[in-house]
């Protein structure tokens, strides 16, 4: 017995001993990924220009196949990409091979011209059809007519309904044909009620709003209104015969329990209350309040029902509330939808096998009726859809799941690819799906901006998707040939940034420094201090020099440079990708209204330029020491003068050291400190002879979490490097979050209170600039009893345009931010593939995998690799 | 023994019991993810939580959580991760991978680390000892994931003898399978080597100056035979439970090793779940790590009587 166990240890031992010995060669750690020939038995030829080994399809066009596999990796793998319940882009990866829409884009070139006919190919897109036979029909006359149902109003004669020719070829991958009553059904299960279906509100929320479709999702709920927004008081409501609160209107009341409030960041008052337990509330009353809320987490709102809620809310000194808050926690009750609302009046219906009509709210044309109007991606193989849904019964009644879309055999594809391997949390393998319409369609082929000739899209056979969660894993796994490209983390760009391989790609957010001028709080900071006044000072930011000099202090490129490299300068509230008529493919920052509000803000003269605008901005640094030295200087005299610092010992310096306040969400981190260490040492070398040298000082907070929105807002805390993101063809919605209170960081700036005037269509129009913002983004405004309106499809791309620019003059000129970087990211492409473009263009990219070229075919590739010696060089 | 063995378990599962509990109800306080005041599917989120039971008491929650494990063995659907998928298939399909690399680092961990253990003890004071010793407290100090990333480097990327990640696929006991996993196996291996070393040789050290090693030795047995049959035996008393603690040890250290070398297991699992807050997949992986725990401890406590018969757990004399 010892014998056999000593014999099993030695046994063990040895086979370790063998497998840390045994070569690996040239195995790939992916399936599917070997070195292998293509499944024809030819070589790999290298460029796939000369190794056609299919014969042309369309005419002279010529196809061309291999093993191309497209290799790389994410930090988080899929787990769920039902296109009804996923919340994160990184679920939504699949989908973009699997999928398929009516329209697509492409880049303008021979054979797919832009609307825009003074574009270089390659320098814009265009749209085409792709499931679709052809471009939308506009029926709105036809359907008004013949279906009430829908509410179209008399006085719409146009852009409401569409009519769309699906191709008589589109098949799911088993060949199961698609037909246009699967995209009714397909919107049926991702609104029907009781699924609850995370992107059932895609369909009707925002700008794309299908005809009832909020109406048959929301059956038999309560619409309601937060009253932390519309702060209507308790005071102006009126009780009904229940005892129950009402607006002026008749509305009914409620308080809101498990919704979440504005008030409460977003977050509902029960989360606050188990989060914070009786350190903050009383929870006396609580659960008997709690007992009343209905299955909407709403109680009615009652003298009974507020009381309960003022000892929740009020009891506790630490939540720091009064009764006049009460009015936040309150919602207000538009009205109740429909029960048994039919699916029948949704916008969406299917009159043959190839015929689909969508009926939408709002108007809608071009681009965004397209590319968002006409999205599709609700559609599901319903049979299989229907076998997957599972009930679970829970406290509360059935919650309905499925595991659609969680695995091969639950993954149908109608895209250029279909899912040929999964394993959760590992990898995931695509091989082209032979049944995609797209490869007998003229839409996916394009004319090589090089050689001139015309190919097949998507040349790329396989897709092979690793989980990868450390960078340095990636940067080896990509320099030894095993994945296409690497995204280069900060590390990396003293060794790569001049690569040949090397592309930047930029990204929409502006980071932008913020100020805090709010004098009122500035000026209680100081009065109650809790630092040393006679050395410390806050109150100097108020003044509008001191800002103004902040804005020309900091060399933007140099900060990007050092502190993160994949990033450049900023120097204006939106970037350079922003398109403000995406039917055109017109860049917002290209425009003279855009370029002129940039010469503005940083005081450039054009005629200094012979009137040449874009020589006006390409002069601009944002980095003029000199004038901000001077204006320091200015703001120290003011600072003095007003009693906000002294200069008692008479060395022309100010005593005290202006001090901004870094609102830290969490602790510091490398980044944030040589953010704040870059800043300090520009703005005090800007400010260098002048009475504030070397006395001005930005300080990182003690970390605030998620609050520090909120300091900023209050400005009980200074300055952030922070920014927004919107979509890249609406930048007229950022002209709203910057002048909204609940959005915008500079509440005391106030953009209701600053008249400005424009004028549009020869008419001159004053009003505020947040009437303005808001009239952009399709409010309704009445000035002299005559109404406005400038959204979308209510006034023309250029006056939008002179809109847009003004606001933006405005924001910027209140220096309640300071533009100070552009975010990007920076990535090495393999020497295995090329792009189409070497410049990135917004909404394409650089083409993506459907215009990926490849260098080498798989086989020869590895061989290259190998013959590098294993490890590539791409410095 | 018998009754106390069933005593012993009776013990565990209460206290099983006890510790979700209070596992459940720290994490149902937990706030959930907050939602965007504009975020047009704050109302769906909330309405499937109100669906989900989360506004009724603790207790209530905990009670249907436990009847719903009794009489469906349905631990919930994951929230965020995997949404609407079973937590138990999810924990299901991912424990091969954990507990494989885990068989193949104890099986090779275990014959190492005690081999120069007793090479330490036999040859003490001398300067085999002295590297071994001091080789053991520098393996010893470094975690483990360090050692990941060095042997990622060396093994991988630099003399390239295995793939970077370990392979896709279900084939666990296949060569190629081992191949790949074999700088995650080594990454978690030094230190549990070094523990069972130093372990090994300070309890032989100790054993071997026994007197009864004395009379062992007088009787006439070689030093080697003395060593096999009395001293390691005596050691073993220790070492055996140390293995049961390692495996633990090694479950734990192998939620980092797991991200490095791509391994499809619950650790990964594990520390997604809490930084996701999926709470019910963090649940089921709370109970699983305080069930293997509790388990091992009652397996070692058994385990005393059966290595050393003078040791009679359990019994009142």
């Amino acid at each position: 017995m010892k014998k056999t166990l000593a014999l099993l240890l030695a046994v063990v031992m040895l086979l370790g001993v063998l497998a840390g010995c045994g070569p690996q060669g040239n195995t790939e750690s992916t399936g599917g990924s070997e070195s292998t020939n293509p499944p024809d038995g030819t070589q790999g030829t290298g460029e796939a220009t000369e190794a056609p080994t299919t014969e042309a399809t369309l005419g002279t066009i010529v196809g061309v196949a291999g093993e191309y596999t497209y290799r790389t990796s994410v930090s988080t793998m899929p787990a769920n990409w039902n296109p009804h319940v996923y919340q994160t882009s990184d679920d939504a990866v699949p989908l973009d091979y699997i999928t398929d829409s009516l329209y697509t884009l492409v880049f303008n070139d021979e054979l797919h011209p832009a609307a825009d006919a003074s574009k270089a190919p390659y320098e814009s897109y265009t749209i085409v059809p792709s499931m679709a036979a052809d471009f939308p029909v506009d029926v709105t006359e036809a359907v008004k007519a013949e279906h009430p149902e829908f509410g179209i109003p008399e006085n719409a004669t146009s852009m409401r309904a569409w009519q769309v020719t699906l191709r008589d070829d589109l098949k799911w991958e088993d060949g199961t044909p698609i037909v246009a009553q699967d995209f009714v059904d397909s919107l049926e299960r991702v609104l029907r009620p009781e699924l609850l279906n995370y992107r059932a509100a895609d369909n009707y929320t925002g700008s794309y709003v299908l005809v009832n479709a909020k109406e048959y999702s929301l059956q038999g709920k309560l619409d309601i209104t937060d009253n932390g927004i519309e702060l209507i008081p308790i005071e102006e409501m009126t009780k009904n015969e229940e005892g129950q609160y009402t607006t002026a209107d008749g509305k009914l009341v409620y308080i809101g329990l498990t919704v979440g409030l504005d008030w409460c960041n977003g977050n509902s008052l029960q989360a606050y209350v188990e989060a914070y337990g009786d350190q903050y509330f009383g929870l006396e009353h609580w659960d008997e309040l709690l007992a009343m809320a209905d299955d909407q987490g709403l109680v009615p709102c009652t003298d009974d029902t507020l009381a309960l809620l003022a000892t929740v809310t009020t009891t506790v000194e630490a939540w720091g509330e009064t009764e006049d808050d009460l009015l936040n926690y309150l919602v207000i009750a538009n009205f109740r939808y429909e029960d048994n609302y039919s699916f029948d009046n949704v916008g969406l219906f299917a009159t043959d096998d190839h015929t689909l009509t969508f009926v939408f709210k709002n108007p809608l044309d071009g681009f965004y009726l397209m590319i968002y109007g006409m999205s599709t991606s609700y559609l599901v193989k319903t049979d299989l859809y229907d076998s997957l849904l599972k009930e679970t019964e829970t406290a509360k009644g059935t919650v309905w799941s499925s595991t659609y879309n969680t695995s091969i055999e639950t993954s149908p594809s109608y895209g250029p690819y279909k899912i040929s391997q999964f394993q959760t949390d590992k990898s995931m393998h695509f091989v082209k799906n032979e049944n995609w319409q797209g490869w007998n369609n003229d839409s996916y082929y394009y004319v090589d901006p090089e050689d001139g000739q015309t190919y097949q899209m998507y040349q790329t056979t396989d897709i092979d998707i690793q989980y990868i969660k450390e960078s340095e894993t990636r940067k080896q796994m990509f320099l030894a040939g095993q994945l296409l490209s690497y995204g280069m983390q900060s590390t990396d760009f003293d060794q790569y940034r001049n690569s040949s391989r090397y592309y930047a790609s930029p990204a929409e957010t502006i980071f932008f420094l913020i100020v805090n001028g709010n004098g009122a709080m500035l000026d209680e900071r100081e009065t109650h201090a809790d630092f040393d006044a006679t050395t410390t000072d806050v109150q100097m930011q108020q003044i509008l020099a001191f800002r103004q000099a902040l804005a020309i202090s900091v060399p933007r490129e140099e900060m990007a440079a050092t502190v993160s490299p994949q990033r450049s300068g900023g120097y204006a509230m939106l970037g350079n990708t922003y398109i403000y008529d995406p039917d055109t493919v017109a860049y917002y920052r290209e425009t003279d209204e855009a370029k002129q509000v940039l010469c503005d803000f940083y005081s450039i003269d054009v005629a200094d330029y012979n009137g040449d605008l874009d020589a006006a901005v390409d002069a601009i640094t944002g980095y003029d020491p000199e004038t901000a030295a001077e204006l320091f200087q200015q703001a120290y005299e003011e600072g003095l003068e007003k009693g906000y610092i002294t200069d008692n010992d008479g060395d022309g310096k100010s005593d005290q050291t202006v001090t901004m306040i870094y609102a830290m969400s969490s602790e510091i981190n490398d980044f944030l400190r040589k953010t704040i260490n870059f800043l300090n040492e520009s703005i005090n070398k800007s400010a260098a002879g002048s009475g504030l040298e070397g006395k001005i000082e930005i300080v990182p907070s003690s970390p605030v979490g998620n609050n520090w929105p909120e300091e900023l807002r209050a400005g009980t805390m200074d300055t952030e490097l922070a920014g927004w993101s919107g979509s890249v063809v609406d930048p007229f919605h950022m002209a709203d979050t910057w002048t909204n209170p609940d959005d915008a960081y500079w509440t005391w700036w106030n953009p209701s209170a600053i008249d400005m005037t424009l004028t549009i269509d020869g008419e001159e129009i004053t009003m505020s600039v947040r009437d303005w913002a808001l009239c952009l983004n399709s409010t309704d405004m009445t000035i002299g009893g005559k109404t406005y309106n400038f959204g979308y499809n209510m006034t023309s791309p250029e006056n939008r345009l002179k809109i847009l620019a003004a606001i933006e003059g405005q924001v910027l000129g209140a220096y309640v931010a300071l533009p100070i970087m552009a975010d990007g990211s920076g990535a090495l492409l393999s020497h295995q593939v090329d792009y189409i473009v070497e410049d990135y263009v917004p909404m394409m990219g650089r083409g993506g995998i459907a215009y990926m070229k490849y260098n080498y075919d798989d086989s020869e590739w590895f061989d290259y690799v190998a013959s590098q010696g294993g490890i590539l060089n791409y410095a | 023994m018998f009754k106390y063995a069933l005593q012993r378990t009776a013990y565990m599962i209460l206290v099983l019991f006890i510790i979700t509990l209070i596992c459940f109800v720290l994490i149902r306080m937990l706030p959930l993810p907050a939602l965007g005041p504009e975020d047009p599917h704050a109302q769906v989120i909330e309405m499937r939580r109100e669906a989900m039971g989360y506004n009724e008491p603790y207790l209530v929650q905990f009670w249907i959580f436990l009847k719903n494990i009794f009489t469906k063995w349905d631990w919930g659907l994951s929230e965020k991760l995997y949404i609407g998928q079973d937590v138990w298939q999810i924990f299901l399909n991912k424990l091969p991978a954990t507990m494989v690399v885990n068989l193949y680092s104890i099986i090779w961990t275990i014959p190492i680390g005690i081999a120069l253990g007793v090479f330490a003890a036999l040859k003490k004071n001398t300067w085999i000892d002295y590297t071994i010793s001091t080789l053991t407290m520098v393996v010893i100090s470094v975690p483990s994931f360090v050692y990941a990333f060095l042997v990622q480097y060396i093994f991988c990327f630099k003399l390239r003898w295995f793939p970077f990640v370990m392979k896709g696929g279900t084939d666990w006991f296949s060569w190629d399978m081992f191949v790949s996993m074999v700088p995650a196996i080594l990454s978690l291996s030094f230190g549990v080597i070094a523990g069972f070393t130093r372990t090994t040789r300070a309890e032989l050290t100790e054993v071997l100056t026994s007197e009864f090693m004395l009379l062992a030795r007088t009787k006439g047995l070689t030093k080697a035979q003395a060593t096999v049959r009395h001293a390691l035996r005596n050691c073993f008393v220790v070492v055996v439970p140390g293995i049961f603690g390692e495996f633990i040890g090694i479950l734990g250290g192998s939620l980092i090793i797991e991200g490095i070398f791509a391994i499809p297991g619950v650790g990964g699992l594990t520390l997604n779940a809490i930084n996701g807050l999926d709470y019910n997949i963090f649940m089921l992986s709370t109970v699983f790590y305080t069930a293997i725990g509790l388990a091992a401890g009652l397996v070692v406590d058994i385990s005393y009587g059966f290595i050393d018969p003078r040791i009679r757990v359990g019994s009142k004399k």
